[in-house]
């Protein structure tokens, strides 16, 4: 797994920069909750080369918005959606509501306190 | 323009089996545009890995994830989390592994076709299909001690050996297959009825599938070369037993009928190879060693890429486990295929997509 290091301001316009859909294959977005800092990760596989396995990762706050990158990767607006029921993340224009029902408690994969 | 009508469909319809939830807007039967919900079933399992259970004793409730792919849960959380406490499986593991995921497949894959044809209006298909496919339950059976969660990958290597007899019953009902496959292949290739329902309907391109980020049968019947099985080779030996890649270009229902029978006959062959090159040697590797570090593991499920993402802290509880299942992949292009198909097909396509929300929610 090859890791790159970025920051929530960078983020989106490095995955612009990386992404073409005919050679990267988009798999998903994880979320590990960290304690005080939440670890966001993109991840995506190379298509020519499997095994090259990309993640961008960024440690953000938990109550700052990520962006959101559904302009880049189409496909990646369910994944965001996960993020924010389950972990309780701010993602843009992204609604509650999907993984879980929308009056459901946000956040259960999140460390409880 | 016509008057615009939403219709929804599920979450528990007549035509579906899962818990999903679709809402149509039609203008005169026409699908014009989707919504999807997911939001019924989710279980908690993630958490429930990472705070109630030990590392070793997680490859048992992943198991409980899916009923139909629960072979694919244990496997994929096996290999991730032996890469966390860096062992290596025996290689007669490796091969048994390869052995119940590809019987797997095989029931997995007709259970589908079987739905196709029932939501198709074919009951009698749906029957036939049905009665073939208790082969390979038969042989879960045999091999697992279950018929469905069967309990076969551990972390270090398998739970159980094949039991005596076992390699020659499934050699002689491989046999016994054959012709039953030719003979679904025949119905669901020629059958004029059927063709009706299933050509030209739930057609996604493969720019598309690519633009979507689709996995499984349902990329593979776009002509996208997508296939775990192709890919990674330092866990499972794929292609030392066997393992070819098939493909198809219409992307419609009745291309993912074709791409899944064609690889019956992959799945077959490997077996085959298998049973007849099994290798000797212990069937687990034995580590007092805790997960520490990160590690990801993909594997093709019957549904397409298997995604486990497994964080440990040198303690017996992972600090996290992420599960990515096939049919979340497909959402969006679910959604996407729908589009400009009448309102009547919408439940064959929908069994064509295979979905699973079981694992999707988990």
């Amino acid at each position: 797994m090859n890791r790159i290091e970025t920051s929530i301001d960078k983020v989106k316009e490095d995955i612009r920069n990386f992404y073409k859909p005919e050679l990267y294959h988009f798999m998903v977005i994880n979320a590990v909750d960290l304690g005080e800092k939440i670890e966001v990760q993109w991840f995506f596989s190379e298509y020519a080369n499997p095994s090259n396995i990309v993640a961008f990762c960024v440690q953000i706050n938990p109550d700052m918005e990520i962006p959101s990158i559904r302009d880049i990767v189409e496909s990646s607006w369910v994944a965001e959606a996960e993020l924010v029921d389950l972990m309780n993340i701010k993602i843009q224009n992204t609604a509650k509501g999907f993984v879980l029902e929308p009056d459901f408690e946000s956040g259960p994969l999140r460390k409880k306190k | 323009m016509g008057k615009l009508y939403e219709i929804p469909l599920g979450a528990q319809h007549i035509s579906l089996l899962e818990p999903l939830h679709f809402k149509f807007t039609t203008e005169n039967e026409k699908i014009v545009d989707t919504v999807a919900n997911v939001y019924y079933v989710h279980r908690g399992i993630e958490q429930a890995c990472c705070s109630k259970f030990k590392f070793r004793q997680v490859s048992f409730v992943v198991g409980r994830v899916c009923g139909l792919c629960s072979v694919s849960h244990t496997t994929a959380y096996s290999q991730v989390a032996e890469k966390l406490v860096k062992i290596e499986i025996p290689r007669r593991a490796k091969y048994l592994r390869m052995l119940v995921i590809e019987l797997d497949r095989i029931h997995s894959h007709l259970l589908c076709l079987s739905h196709v044809a029932e939501n198709s209006g074919f009951e009698a298909l749906f029957m036939k299909t049905m009665q073939y496919r208790e082969f390979a339950m038969e042989m879960l059976e045999a091999v697992c001690g279950n018929r469905i969660q069967y309990d076969f990958s551990i972390v270090g290597g398998v739970a159980r050996d094949l039991k005596p007899g076992v390699s020659k019953m499934i050699l002689e009902k491989l046999k016994t297959f054959k012709p039953q496959l030719d003979e679904l292949v025949d119905i669901y290739q020629n059958n004029w009825t059927l063709s009706l329902k299933n050509k030209g309907v739930g057609a996604i391109t493969k720019e598309d599938a690519l633009r979507l980020n689709v996995v499984g049968p349902f990329a593979r019947a776009t002509g996208l070369a997508v296939d775990v099985r192709n890919e990674t080779e330092d866990l499972l030996p794929w292609k030392e037993v066997g393992f070819e890649m098939i493909l198809d270009k219409a992307g419609d229902v009745h291309a993912r009928n074709m791409v899944r029978l064609n690889e019956l006959y992959v799945s077959m062959r490997i077996i085959e190879n298998i049973i007849n090159g099994l290798p000797e040697s212990a069937l687990v590797t034995e580590t007092k060693a805790f997960p520490d570090g990160e590690a990801v593991v993909r594997l093709e499920a019957p549904r397409g890429e298997l995604f486990y993402y497994a964080k440990g802290n040198k303690t017996q509880i992972l600090e996290r486990l992420k599960i990515k299942a096939p049919t979340f992949s497909n959402v969006p292009a679910m959604v996407e295929a729908f589009k400009g198909n009448e309102y009547g097909s919408a439940p064959a396509i929908i069994a064509s997509y295979d979905p699973c929300l079981s694992c999707t929610s988990r």
